[in-house]
């Protein structure tokens, strides 16, 4: 197999160009616009037998449609003509070879249709797998020592040597190691370090971090220097006492962020004049806030950036039972009114927050430590969590779309082709008492692979055991990840 | 096909929607790994016919029995549902 096309399509190509098969291609295989889509919903039947398929074909040579049933290839007999494209995927017959041939240059045009095509509809981009070019194959070629990944691999996994109390430390550490999207990035190694001192670079420790952990090595990991490097740079944090562990995870988001915006790496704002960091592409949601004023009906609407959405957990008994009462429409009332901006004057509203968009890792901080003047104490309540959490019904278009249609209809037609589901992938748990206590991890290493991180001793566990354990933190990450579209 | 099914064919079409529809099955067949499962398929057919010439027509009569009975009831019921609800809401 190559792509060379066929003798007869590289004669035909020499005679005819190109322009044939871009015909069919942007009008009847990808539409590239609402005019295409009109022709082919009303011409594309067999001009034998008059039905839509199986499998249509369009003639290269003449405008004929034939469904693949014989009446293409009676067409192809008769005139000879001997090409012809199968109209669902865009590939070419050739009747002479009796089978579809693959050529490059036609293959460039079908992508760039098929992008074309995505972007009029509005859809993302479909992933494409990395495919090394002529140089990288030849590196790889070099390249002698290879590892295979079995199913029963423990790649990845390493326990964490306790420091004094820094098991807060070591779970996030956990966390973060085994979140994929991120892993894919170090491990492609596309930190580019511009700092004056690279030992000073936090970024380029977790990046060494990365590759400790899979080198294949067993041996459990010290993190003096990541901890040294973190506490010059969040000094609350310092100190070998025990630490909460979410605290630790904000400051350590923070902390890689400022390094990545310290003109250490190429940062494109976006539009929105948003970070572009890595760990803001992967960790920040935007979260909506309409405050609707009871006199005249006007609503005030903010959007804030999030890394993490904190649940009260007094009351509901499992994660989207915290979300439902999260974003449900809250009352303020007289004793705190706010200043509307149409009456100009002070008035009672009610308050809703939604989710706006959806960062690609969704983090839950569960509020079991209650801090007071008068008590601290922790709420040790189970709280039911899923492996798999759909978040439509917490998005600001789902509620919207749900409030105009009234409170029965939840089959709000423009979410059919969403996709807000996510996957659990770590869980951070606390043990013991508020002062007495101890921090472990959940980690998912593969789909279906789970592994109980307790500092330095690493052990296999079930999903039913980690979602029967008391959560503290919960990192889902993104079912299916969307590309944009980049064509003009 | 009767007129009412043209119709209906017709209006998926024009409004985009039979791609989407067709955008979010072959998701759904990547994610549960079906693709992967016919690819293998694919593999082991053609190592059987060792020698012989094996074009796609063969490939297809051989593969797609078994292809069709490997797609989840899942992604059928889905599909089936969202294409249903699909219809059924009115336009205006
Ligand atoms: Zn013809
Ligand atoms: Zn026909
Ligand atoms: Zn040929
Ligand atoms: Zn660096
Ligand atoms: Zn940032
Ligand atoms: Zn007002």
């Amino acid at each position: 197999m190559n792509d060379n096309g066929c003798i007869h399509l590289n004669n035909f190509k020499a005679a005819k160009g190109t322009h044939p098969y871009k015909i069919v291609h942007a009008f009847f295989v990808s539409c590239t616009s609402y005019e295409a889509r009109k022709y082919k919903a009303t011409s594309c039947l067999c001009f034998t037998c008059g039905k839509t398929g199986p499998r249509m074909h369009s003639c290269l040579h003449c405008i004929f449609f034939g469904c693949y049933s014989g009446h293409i290839q009676d067409h192809s007999k008769t005139k000879k003509h001997f090409l012809y494209v199968d109209l669902g995927f865009g590939n070419i017959f050739c009747a002479q070879c009796q089978d579809y041939i693959y050529d490059r240059e036609l293959t460039d045009i079908a992508v760039t249709y098929k992008l074309k095509q995505a972007k009029s509809l509005g859809l993302n981009v479909p992933y494409t797998p990395w495919l090394p070019n002529n140089n990288e194959a030849m590196a790889l070629r070099r390249l002698r020592k290879r590892r295979l990944i079995s199913p029963h691999t423990t790649i990845g996994l390493r326990g964490l040597q306790n420091l004094g109390s820094t098991c807060f430390m070591n779970c996030i550490v956990q966390a973060l190691i085994h979140t994929p999207l991120l892993r894919d990035y170090f491990l492609a190694e596309k930190h580019k370090c511009k700092a004056q001192s690279s030992g000073k670079c936090l970024v380029c420790e977790v990046s060494k971090l990365f590759q400790e952990f899979y080198s294949g090595a067993k041996t459990p990991l010290t993190l003096h220097r990541l901890l040294h490097l973190i506490w010059t740079h969040a000094r609350h944090l310092a100190g070998y006492e025990q630490q909460d562990a979410h605290e630790f995870f904000i400051a350590t988001l923070d902390v890689l962020h400022r390094h990545c915006m310290n003109g250490v790496e190429d940062i494109e704002k976006k539009e929105n004049g948003r970070c572009n960091c890595i760990i803001d592409q992967i960790f920040t949601g935007g979260l909506q806030s309409d405050v609707v004023c009871t006199s005249c009906s006007g609503v005030s609407t903010t959007i804030d950036p999030f890394w993490d959405i904190s649940l009260d957990v007094a009351g509901p008994g499992s994660l989207q039972a915290c979300l439902e009462r999260f974003t449900r429409a809250e009352h303020l009332g007289s004793a705190a009114k706010i200043k509307c901006s149409n009456c100009r004057a002070y008035r009672e509203s009610t308050k809703q927050l939604t989710l706006e968009t959806l960062p690609i890792v969704a983090s839950f901080h569960l509020k079991r430590f209650e801090h007071s003047s008068q008590i601290d104490r922790k709420i040790s309540a189970f709280i039911s969590f899923p492996a798999e959490l759909d978040m439509t019904p917490f998005m600001s278009s789902h509620r919207r779309a749900v409030d105009m249609a009234g409170a029965d209809n939840n089959n709000a037609p423009q979410g059919i082709f969403e996709d807000n589901r996510y996957s659990l992938f770590a869980v951070v748990n606390h043990l013991g008492s508020l002062d007495a206590g101890h921090y472990t991890a959940y980690v998912r290493q593969m789909k279906g692979s789970w592994f109980k991180c307790d500092d330095h001793m690493i052990t296999r566990a079930s999903l039913r055991e980690v979602l029967d354990s008391e959560g503290y933190l919960l990192f889902y990450h993104k079912t299916v990840l969307e590309y944009e579209c980049d064509v003009s | 096909m009767t007129v009412n099914n043209t119709i209906a064919h017709q209006r998926l079409i024009l409004t985009g929607d039979r791609e989407r529809f067709k955008d979010l099955l072959m998701r759904r067949l990547i994610e549960c790994g079906w693709r992967d499962q016919v690819r293998m398929l694919c593999r082991e057919a053609v190592k059987e016919n060792e020698g012989g010439n094996v074009n796609f027509d063969t490939l297809v009569s051989r593969v797609t029995p078994r292809a069709r009975a490997l797609v989840p009831d899942t992604v059928k019921k889905e599909l089936l549902q969202k294409i249903k609800t699909h219809l059924l809401t009115p336009k205006d």
